[in-house]
């Protein structure tokens, strides 16, 4: 190892010395997110209020965490909740167990489950982390913001 | 049927050589050596192929254009390909053309995940169509009956459905309306698809076109468990299929790979859809002891470890008393617990052995043995109500060219067309032993099918029917057993008389009971009576029920679906159950509980599952000699056929008046009427006159009866019925509610009871 060397190592020193931190500041900063970034689950409504999910339980089929667990029920005229015949009467993820593979969202035949951005999941007991199907209904309450290698939206990190 | 020694032809399949039995078809040719040909429509069960679904065709050289190998027997030098482009292409074009109207609803059809229609467009399928038109739309789902529901749309019209009612269950009741794409199914004049079997047409469906309406979205394959187990419903033993989710029984079928020997998959809509019961508002889920406080819930550690305290009690009497149903375990340790208490006597609540045994002793059949009987006999009873399965097994031995005749005093539902009728006087059996012997006359596959409860009552028609059948060539038995319980405790020896006449002259301190209710059935008021005089009584028991309200210490205890253990069926065959689900929180085996006891009295039984317990039984006791738990297997396997016993005397029946005739249908049994998936197909207990007599009685046309006997006076519903004998009162007994049970002496013996018009206060409410 000659004397050049350590030139050159120290020349990466003083050259990353005078770069930009990339230290973000959490959590008053998000960690932007790229689109297909798989977070919290979200369901989803048609444009007339039915839900897209008719509690075909092939997500809970699908999913290697076993996390998903849907009871189906009928529709009734009087009692219309989903556009199909029928409807997931429960609608729970174990987000403790969830691996977010997004297999899911996958299996899903009528798009009603996706994975949104959303990755602040933590809750001081484990039954919160149980989410219910009023709780997937709604959008996530934090959403990150966008990697700015995304075309359409750079966000210069440390400024979201 | 072809017979077995014909040689087999050899015929090349996809270019392997294969060894077929001659009149074999193809399809199953090839499935014997692992060459898969679709099918939709061909169910070997059904009877003959019809080859509607055009699913198996296959290219045969020689012939023109593809054949369907469902429908092609086998031919000596047949080449067969199966795989060819031919063949290819049109299995698309058939699935293509099957899904041209389907819906493809997949995610919200309970089928799915288990449909063969699925499963076949995936494998054969084209993966997608060229079809653009609209599809056929219906309304949906349309109920078939409250049980069974129907979707139109996805319907491929393969007719199982429509030959399992024309051809095994005989009702004919389904049938195709209409034609081409506008198919579909119905009953003639639409009236709700209603029988004893109907949901067998789900099991066969192919699609989701037929589904059950008390399983209508409850769950998808993946969620769910199935175990393979027994219907203790009724002694026939059928085989079924549980379904568990989250705990519960959610669903039963028959079996995928059907006990041929017993059920051949069929099972009664009883079997199906009793599972409701276990959990019905009325289940005993916690353990109650009475003590200084009261009545009160406890585990049931402590109120085993109650019992187990009264037990070891020194000088106390014990007796133990048996209902249903009750497995052969539980009836072992009930028998190994007696012998640590002083040989405590054991009873089951059922028929007296006396007489039967002459019957016992002939030479047993296995319900498949049915099939190739030249001569069917059945004396007494009534199969299509109160052993439903038979039924199926009779109109099909009927099918095979034998000769079936009905020898008894009830009117039945395979009278005239599966069963030559010869109507009986009741309580005169014995009078028709020279027709039976007509009928026996001759043949050499004949076999008997005997009612347990109508021969004891008629020990002497017993041994007169013995007789005759044991001098017939060829000639064998079955008995068709009253309770699901009865054969297998009778295997051990265990009596159905002496605890009663014991805690009468007072010799019982602790009575244990085990699924057993007396005070509803035979002899309930002088069984209430005796019960008062038990110090301490410890029910077992799966409901609440009126020893359970009476008992100082009563136990939840699993029902047969959701324990382990065997049942021993009619036709003397061992069969394991297997649990279906864990029960309530609060219940425990009955055989874990009567461990239990054996540990906190200080002497513990060294059995730790039921199957070591059957194990242990089974070196112990001569009809399960050899037999071992492994050895009943997924099939069960058949117990050793019992010695039999002497003749007895002829009985009189007690009381006066007309001679009572009674039937215990299992779609009127305590379970049936808990399950709320029934109400539609439920019996109600009544009595039945003839017109004549009741006219003659005076009570023509009034909605209810007193029917009087020396043991209860039960207000009855009353319906009149020309086909019934008029020197006869029949009794069907539905809900035990109705305490007409109690109307019978507690041995199930003859009795005769008085009709008379109610007072009229007692119809007004």
């Amino acid at each position: 190892m000659g004397r050049l060397d350590a030139l050159k190592g120290f020349g990466v020193t003083f050259r990353t010395l005078l770069t930009k931190p990339v230290t973000i500041g959490y959590p008053e900063h998000k960690t932007p997110v790229y689109p297909r970034f798989r977070g919290r689950h979200r369901l989803w409504l048609h444009d007339d209020g039915l839900e897209k999910c008719v509690g075909c339980s092939l997500c809970a089929a699908a999913c290697p965490a076993d996390c998903i667990r849907v009871v189906a029920e009928e529709n009734t005229p009087e009692h219309r909740v989903s556009a199909g015949e029928r409807y997931a009467r429960i609608y729970e993820i174990n987000m403790a167990r969830c691996i977010f593979c997004g297999y899911c969202e996958i299996a899903c035949p009528f798009d009603a489950i996706t994975l949104e951005h959303s990755y602040e999941l933590s809750e001081y007991t484990r039954e919160a982390l149980i989410y219910t199907k009023d709780v997937l209904l709604e959008p996530a309450p934090k959403q990150p913001p966008l990697h700015p290698n995304v075309p359409g939206g750079p966000i210069p990190p440390g400024e979201a | 049927m072809s017979e077995p020694d014909e040689a087999p032809v050899i015929i090349t399949i996809n270019g392997q050589a294969v060894e077929a039995r001659k009149g074999a078809m193809l399809v199953d040719a090839a499935k014997a050596v692992g060459v898969e040909i679709p099918v939709f429509c061909y169910e070997p069960r059904l009877g003959k192929p019809i080859g509607a679904c055009r699913m198996c065709l296959v290219e045969v050289e020689g012939m023109r254009g593809l054949q369907t190998a469902c429908s092609t027997p086998v031919a000596r030098d047949m080449v067969v390909n199966t795989t060819s482009d031919q063949v290819k292409d049109a299995q698309n074009g058939v699935l293509e053309l099957l899904l041209a109207n389907h819906p493809l609803d997949c995610p919200v059809c309970d089928k799915g995940g288990e449909c063969p229609l699925q499963d076949r467009t995936f494998q054969f399928g084209p993966g997608e169509t060229r079809i653009l038109e609209p599809k056929n739309h219906f309304p949906k789902p349309l109920d078939l009956s409250p049980l069974v529901a129907l979707d139109r749309e996805r319907c491929i019209a393969c007719f199982r459905c429509v030959r399992f009612s024309e051809d095994v269950a005989e009702d004919g009741q389904l049938t195709f309306h209409e034609r081409g794409d506008s198919t579909e199914i119905a009953t003639f004049s639409g009236e709700p698809y209603e029988g004893r079997f109907t949901g067998n047409t789900i099991d066969l469906c192919p699609v989701g076109a037929l589904t059950s309406n008390p399983y209508r979205f409850v769950s998808r394959p993946w969620d769910i468990k199935n175990a393979p187990s027994i219907c203790a419903g009724c002694s026939v033993g059928c085989n079924l299929e549980i379904t568990e989710r989250d705990g519960e029984i959610k669903r039963v079928t028959g079996r995928p790979d059907p006990n041929m020997a017993v059920e051949e998959g069929w099972i009664c809509d009883r079997g199906r859809w009793a599972f409701p019961a276990l959990t019905a508002g009325d289940r005993l889920v916690m353990p109650e002891i009475v003590d200084q406080v009261g009545r009160r819930h406890v585990r049931i550690e402590r109120a085993v470890g109650d019992a187990g305290a009264i037990l070891r009690r020194s000088g106390i009497r014990v007796a133990f008393l048996l209902g249903t149903p009750v497995t052969v375990e539980d009836g072992f340790l009930a028998l190994e617990l007696s012998h640590l208490l002083d040989d405590a006597p054991v009873a089951r609540l059922g028929v007296s052995d006396d007489g039967l045994g002459p019957l016992r002793a002939l030479p047993g059949a296995q319900m498949h043995d049915m099939d190739g009987a030249d001569v069917i006999v059945m004396v007494g009873g009534d199969p299509s109500s109160q052993q439903p399965v038979t039924e199926l097994r009779l109109r099909k031995a009927r099918r095979n060219g034998a000769r079936v005749a009905m020898v008894g005093p009830r009117p039945t539902a395979l009278d005239g067309n599966t069963a030559e009728a010869l109507r009986t006087v009741p309580g005169r059996l014995g009078d028709a032993m020279d027709v039976v012997a007509e009928r026996l006359l001759g043949s050499s596959r004949a076999i008997v099918l005997w009612d347990e409860c109508d021969l004891a009552a008629e020990p002497v028609a017993a041994d007169a029917l013995a007789r005759l059948v044991a001098s017939t060539p060829g000639a064998r038995a079955i008995e068709l057993a009253a309770d699901v319980s009865g054969p297998g405790l009778r295997a051990l020896g265990i009596p159905a008389t002496g605890v009663l006449e014991q805690i009468e002259a007072g010799e019982v301190d602790v009575l244990i009971t085990v699924k057993a209710d007396p005070t509803t059935g035979p002899g309930g008021t002088r069984w209430a009576a005796a019960l008062n005089q038990v110090p301490t009584v410890i029910a077992l028991s799966t409901h609440r029920s009126p020893i359970v309200d009476l008992a100082a210490i009563a136990i939840p205890v699993l029902y047969g679906l959701e324990e382990a253990g065997t049942l021993v069926s009619m036709a003397g065959r061992a069969q394991r159950l297997r649990p279906g689900a864990i029960g309530p929180e609060g219940a425990a085996a009955a055989w874990e509980v009567l461990v239990g006891l054996s540990h906190r009295m200080g002497q513990p039984l060294p059995d730790r599952t039921a199957a070591q317990a059957f194990d242990r039984m089974a070196k112990r006791f001569p009809a399960f000699s050899g037999l071992t738990c492994t050895d009943l297997g997924l099939l069960g396997a058949p117990i050793a056929a019992g010695t039999g016993g002497p003749a007895a005397p002829a009985r009189r029946a007690e009381g006066e008046g007309l001679a009572l005739v009674v039937s215990t249908p299992v779609f009127g049994d305590a379970t049936a009427h808990r399950s709320d998936a029934l109400d539609c197909v439920r019996e109600e207990t009544h009595l039945g006159l003839c017109p004549a007599e009741a006219d003659r009685l005076g009570v023509s046309g009034s909605t209810h009866v007193r029917v009087t006997t020396p043991f209860a006076s039960v207000l009855l519903p009353l319906v009149e019925d020309h086909r019934l004998h008029e020197a006869g009162a029949y009794l069907v007994l539905g809900d035990p509610a109705s305490m007409a049970a109690t109307l019978l002496p507690a041995d199930r013996g003859p009795v005769c009871a008085v009709i008379s018009a109610p007072v009229a206060q007692e119809v007004g409410a």
